[in-house]
């Protein structure tokens, strides 16, 4: 009884105090959450900036402990395909493009194509697809210039693409004809078949 | 040239067949020297302190090893923040503040300043990727017209990505 008592008490106490704005009901199930994500290792701000957004927005307590639960299953899929050793922010990037709708697969051949960090290129490929070109002609541009290009190449990459989506450039071939000028071939599986001239270790 | 050069190695090879003068007692005083033992010891016996010293340069030595490998931040997202301006045009507003991911969607922690209806403010961001929005008069959720949108807004507002590269890009 005492002990139960004590472990209460050590868990208020650790818990986070940001979660506060979140009721009672809300955050007993954030934080159980929160807790389960930490013993595995998966990094656990994301999860109370989302509870805290949905807070700030106004959201019902299910709809925030299910965003939360949503994205901390997304965080461990992101960490299968990146690996141990991905950065928090690399694990928010890769979350962000396997909903925009990369596969696990490209994201691993992302780990292996580039030296990390792999946050911008991961981050480039889910803006691409919200900006409307197709996830998978995205994540062949993407592992395509990967190997060579800097961020702000990735950066200035995307910026192109959507300056001419918004000058109404068909978002697919927007993305393709940028891509061709960057001397890639991109359109089919030729794009990721060109293998780096200095290819990076592997990581874990 | 080749007579003066052989005079010149004629006379190197005379000056180093002379015979050196030694001291004649130099024998005598290395002997005694030798009989006598060493003026001070060869090597000074270790210390209690300098054994105690090993745990301490060990463990100096494992935490610098950590520091340098940085195990925790594996991907090499370094941590220094750059500043970035966030700007939102909107002339009929009379408040406007910038949350997200950032200042843990407080709108109370960046306000925003205008200047005949253009809304700006500066937060400093350390590499990763944010969501954001722009509350404006305190009800209405805009998204940032001049970056990406969050593509999955579960919340049923707009809002906005920001990535922030290791060298601030």
């Amino acid at each position: 009884m005492m002990l139960t008592a004590l472990l209460l008490v050590i868990q208020v106490a650790a818990q986070d105090p940001r979660l506060e704005r979140l009721d009672p009901e809300t955050r007993s199930l954030v934080v159980s959450v929160v807790d389960s994500v930490r013993a595995v290792g998966l990094p656990t701000e994301p999860l109370i900036q989302r509870a805290l957004e949905g807070v700030t927005k106004g959201a019902s307590g299910a709809r925030i402990v299910a965003a939360v639960r949503r994205l901390a299953t997304d965080l461990g899929t992101a960490r299968s395909a990146l690996g141990p050793r991905a950065s928090a922010p690399e694990l928010e990037a890769g979350v962000a493009a396997l909903r925009a709708g990369a596969s696990p697969e490209v994201l691993t051949g992302l780990r292996d194509a580039r030296r990390p960090p792999l946050t911008m290129a991961l981050a480039v490929l889910a803006d691409l697809v919200a900006s409307g070109v197709p996830a998978d002609s995205a994540s062949a541009v993407v592992l395509a210039l990967a190997p060579t290009a800097r961020d702000a190449d990735l950066v200035e990459f995307r910026k192109a693409v959507e300056r001419d989506i918004s000058l109404g450039a068909p978002p697919g071939a927007a993305a393709a004809v940028r891509a061709l000028n960057t001397g890639i071939r991109f359109g089919n599986s030729d794009a990721t078949s060109g293998q780096p001239p200095n290819r990076p270790p592997s990581r874990p | 040239m080749f007579d003066r050069d052989d005079d010149i190695v004629e006379r190197v090879v005379r000056q180093l067949r002379q015979p050196v003068s030694i001291d004649p007692a130099l024998d005598a005083r290395v002997l005694k020297q030798i009989a006598d033992g060493p003026a001070r010891p060869v090597a000074a016996p270790r210390s209690r302190f300098q054994w105690r010293r090993w745990p301490w340069l060990a463990a100096a030595a494992v935490l610098g090893a950590i520091l340098v490998a940085r195990p925790w931040t594996a991907g090499n997202d370094t941590a220094a923040s750059s500043a970035f301006q966030f700007v939102l045009v909107a002339p009929q507003a009379s408040t406007v503040a910038l949350v997200g991911d950032f200042n843990d969607w407080d709108p109370a922690r960046s306000p925003m300043q205008t200047a005949q209806g253009v809304w700006a403010t500066t937060v400093p961001l350390a590499p990763g990727r944010y969501r954001y929005a722009f509350l404006v008069n305190g009800v209405e959720w805009r998204a940032d017209p001049g970056a990406p949108r969050a593509r999955d807004d579960e919340f049923g507002t707009p809002s906005s990505v920001i990535t922030v590269g290791g060298n601030g890009s």
